[in-house]
């Protein structure tokens, strides 16, 4: 201490300075056009940005799926890039990384996603690698029976890994199970196994045209003559227009109850609480955006501030919502959820806490000082998040895909900065009302069953696997 | 203080520039301006980690910089979370084995905050630090431990290959977070002399990049900083020198319940900030990185016994490198298969070298990842500061990717017959075993 007391007096204190003059700074307006083969384009010049980000969107959604096929349309979006009409898997690898380049594809409830990211100077070439792995995939036999057993080897290691295994039992709890909703995205042992080239092609065939997909280019374009260079790529793509498909409805059964996925031994529980919710069309989302933070945003949050800041019980646990699948009518949904892991002799406790936070948040609502916090933080780091030409590319893909305006990030942060603590406190207190929760914990049963069952938060089962 | 002029833009630094500075207590401070958004990012690297822990005392660095967002003087609780995210901001702070970083990026208007939030703890975090704090970020950190190690599948092969690979007593023997028992035995008066060792301006680097009035920030930077007081109780790490190479095949076999078979190996590399470093990145990417390399287009590609393979560097300027190959077997293979063909990809690499198109590959590969790296304001900073506290100089940030692109082939060849060796091997197996036969001696002492 005397150390510190001598440090301190020679150092000279100043008051906290006040903030400088804000610049202003929006979300970027995106160019919207079509190319002849119906293609919509969404382009976006960032300066500075010398990786070009491109995403495709293509509408090919999981309930498209023939039954007893869970997992064709990854298994799809993975062998667009192993191999076209004019290279195999090994040469199309190795021209794009020549490029400098990354490519990844996924398939998730809404459709095909394609993301490329280039140095600029390379674009035209991957440009032209993307749209090769588009227009005239190979879907060899071999490739596919390679992209199955891999996809069949990947299983274990995610049924091995607690928040993992966590997120694919609340699904099944939540969804009925005629619902694609209610199974894992990438299929299962049974499904993946029925998996073959004839398969991936009829779906490829069915979805993946020009007409319904959307292209989006972000970076910085200086000198890139890109109407020239996406006539010679993506421009080349051919297809009939598709009809789209309805959506079918979201339904879930948020009944409170608990469900203990069982790992004998577990040093932690890993927890997973969620119902679904409103999506990005409907009026609350920013409302229910700003509660969610000061709910579980960061580690000031309410329930870090008990959770891991007062108690010590956890590393970190996070609220938030993720859009599941919109269409245009506001039919869509996302999964509200609370996911952390707690060690697990103070699994019973934490979540006692974690439930009182709640019911404290619904009772006596959020402070206007809390509010003000997290207006300031959401709205104040927009040009931090979107520094990369990546991070704005993937907003605005995800826009097309939820079929929103192009100029829907830019106004939730004037719809934010205009919410109040009261809408507030109502969106986030109906978003995780504390009866209508379903918890999935992974851990160690015999230790923390009895505990839980105690908290009286629901019917406690106790699955295995 | 004298002000640093503008330099001038070297060849390949894409335009960027920084300039350097000293206050009269020691604190190094480089700036960049770039003004495309309206952003700016703040970077402190103390020239403190793991390393420096002595024995009994593994994760003391880690544990400490939890430590430095629970308040000082003028902050109060977890009053830098909030000022930094309530003025719009992110920020946060991580440990290795060469030093403590500790990051703020502003919108540019609340550059001065930041600042003065560092100065603040910098010069008075122990007018704050209680038992409290120390009992609750304890728990917290143990917390992270066991999410990020113990309860994951394979979790703790890094800190395994490290072990294997560095030797008992060595300073990187030891991984940051440290062991449950060395936490545990942490107090709060280890953390105070930690502070009063380490840190100091004298041994820190601090680098503010963006849409920042350099002259402005300096003049800030001089009013918040400049009368901490610099000392000089540090200790120099252990010596981390060990031959250039391990000189026998280092073996463990891990029995764990965990869903694959496995073969990691850790590979002892030139140090960073060397020609023969950047050879060694070359030669892992050509061999292990991405999806057209060698080991992924042997193993899971033809042979089609691997779910996945690839080839990891951790660069490190205080002891040799270490590069991390990782398979992780498909179905029912066995290990020998995997060693055998790896074995033969290596022996094969070392013999030819790379193709043409190969190196070209590696190199784009690696310029990509630089242009990310260097592509935000944090990111920028953050190299700034680790090329001036590792090597003394930062400007070496920005022409990094020229030395990675000036390699040639024949000097990624000689690293790799020197050094993707048999003989040069750390390697642990992974044998999967049922839940209830798994050997939880480990565990068992750590959870207390």
């Amino acid at each position: 201490m005397t150390d510190a007391a001598a440090s301190l007096t020679s150092m000279d204190f100043h008051p906290q300075p006040a903030p400088g003059v804000a610049r202003p700074w929006a979300f970027p307006a995106p160019d919207r056009g079509k190319l002849d083969n119906g293609l919509t384009l969404l382009t976006s010049h960032r300066p500075g940005q010398q990786v070009v980000a491109v995403e495709i969107f293509v509408p090919a959604p999981l309930d498209a799926e023939p039954a007893g096929l869970d997992g064709v349309a990854t298994i799809m979006a993975r062998a667009l890039s192993e191999g076209t009409d004019q290279r195999s898997a090994e040469e199309f690898a190795a021209e794009l990384e020549r490029c400098g380049a990354t490519l990844d594809a996924h398939a998730d409830h809404p459709g095909v996603r394609v993301s490329l990211e280039v140095p600029v100077s390379r674009l035209p070439k991957a440009l032209g690698l993307l749209s090769e792995a588009l227009i005239a995939p190979a879907f060899l036999d071999t490739e596919i029976e390679r992209l199955v057993r891999n996809r069949l080897d990947e299983i274990p290691h995610e049924t091995a890994n607690p928040s993992r295994r966590a997120a694919k039992q609340l699904s099944k709890e939540l969804f009925p199970a005629e619902s694609r909703m209610s199974r894992p995205r990438q299929g299962t042992e049974e499904t993946v196994a029925a998996i073959d080239a004839a398969a991936v092609r009829a779906f490829y065939e069915a979805y993946v045209r020009p007409g319904t997909a959307t292209a989006v280019v972000v970076g910085d374009l200086t000198g890139v003559d890109l109407d020239k260079v996406l006539a010679d790529t993506l421009g080349a793509w051919t297809g009939e227009p598709a009809e789209p498909l309805p959506m079918p409805p979201i339904t879930a059964d948020d009944t409170g109850r608990v469900v203990i996925v069982d790992r004998p031994g577990a040093v932690q529980t890993q927890l997973l609480i969620g119902r679904i919710g409103a999506d990005r069309h409907d009026r609350v989302w920013p409302a229910q955006v700003l509660g969610t933070y000061c709910l579980g945003g960061t580690l000031t949050s309410r329930l870090d501030k008990v959770l891991r800041e007062e108690k010590g019980y956890t590393y970190g646990v996070r609220a938030f919502g993720q859009v599941l699948r919109s269409d245009a009518e506001g039919n869509g949904a996302s999964m509200l959820a609370i996911s952390g892991s707690v060690d697990t002799p103070n699994t019973g406790p934490a979540l006692g806490d974690l439930w009182q936070v709640l019911r404290t948040l619904a009772a006596e609502g959020l402070t206007d000082a809390e509010r003000e916090t997290a207006v300031q933080n959401l709205v104040g780091v927009a040009p931090l998040k979107y520094e990369t030409a990546a991070s704005v590319a993937g907003t605005l893909a995800d826009q097309v895909e939820q079929h929103l305006p192009d100029d829907f990030q830019a106004q939730l942060y004037a719809r934010l900065a205009e919410t109040g603590t009261v809408e507030a406190t109502a969106a986030v207190v109906s978003a995780f009302p504390v009866d209508r929760l379903v918890t999935v914990l992974v851990g160690d049963a015999a230790q923390i069953a009895d505990p839980v069952r105690e908290l009286g938060i629901g019917e406690v089962t106790v699955v295995t696997g | 203080m004298p002000m640093g002029h503008t330099a001038t833009a070297e060849a390949g630094s894409g335009g960027l520039t920084a300039t350097e500075h000293r206050l009269a207590n020691g604190l190094r401070v480089v700036l960049s301006e770039d003004h495309l958004t309206p952003v700016a990012a703040v970077c402190l690297w103390y020239d403190v980690g793991s390393r420096h822990e002595v024995e009994g005392r593994t994760g003391l660095a880690h544990l400490f910089e939890h430590l430095m967002f629970q308040g000082s003087k003028q902050v109060h609780g977890n009053g830098h979370f909030e000022l930094v995210q309530g003025a719009g901001g992110s920020l946060n702070g991580t440990t290795s084995f060469e030093r403590t970083n500790y990051f703020e990026t502003m919108p540019t208007h609340q550059l001065e905050l930041a600042l003065w939030l560092e100065a603040d703890r910098m010069g008075s975090l122990l007018a704050a630090l209680d038992d409290e704090s120390m009992e609750n970020q304890r728990d917290v950190v143990k917390n992270e431990r066991r999410q990020r190690y113990d309860n994951v599948p394979y979790g703790t092969a890094f800190e395994k290959l490290t072990a294997l690979a560095y030797p008992e007593g060595h300073p990187y023997h030891h991984t940051p977070i440290g062991s449950m028992a060395d936490l545990d035995a942490a107090t709060l008066e280890d953390a105070r002399n930690f502070f009063r060792t380490y840190y100091a301006p004298n041994n820190a680097v601090l680098s503010v990049v963006g849409d920042i009035d350099p002259a402005q920030t300096l003049a800030w930077i001089e009013k918040y900083f400049g009368s901490i007081p610099q000392h000089d109780g540090k200790r120099p790490p252990r010596d981390g020198s060990l031959p250039e190479v391990i000189g026998e095949q280092l073996r463990e076999v891990v029995e764990e319940e965990v869903p694959a078979r496995a073969l990691m190996a850790a590979y002892r590399l030139p140090h960073d900030g060397t020609r023969e470093c950047d050879a060694a990145d070359l030669a892992l990417t050509v061999l292990g990185g991405g999806e057209s390399s060698r080991l992924h287009n042997r193993l899971v590609r033809r042979d089609r016994t691997a779910v996945a393979a690839g080839f990891g560097l951790l660069r490190l300027a205080g002891a040799p490198s270490l590069g991390w190959l990782d398979v992780k077997t498909s179905g029912g293979v066995e290990v020998p298969q995997i060693e055998a063909a790896v074995d033969e990809e290596l022996a094969r690499f070392a013999a030819e070298g790379p193709t043409p198109e190969e190196m070209e590959r590696a190199q784009a590969q690696l310029e990509r990842e630089w242009l990310d790296r260097l592509g935000t304001v944090a990111g920028r900073a953050d190299e700034l500061c680790r090329f001036a506290v590792l090597f003394g100089d930062p400007q070496l940030a920005l022409t990094a990717v020229d030395r990675v692109l000036a390699v040639t082939a024949e000097e990624v060849q000689a690293v790799a017959a020197a050094k993707l060796r048999p003989d040069n091997r750390a390697v642990l197996v992974y044998e999967p075993v049922a839940a209830d036969e798994s050997d939880s001696d480990e565990e068992e002492g750590a959870d207390q």
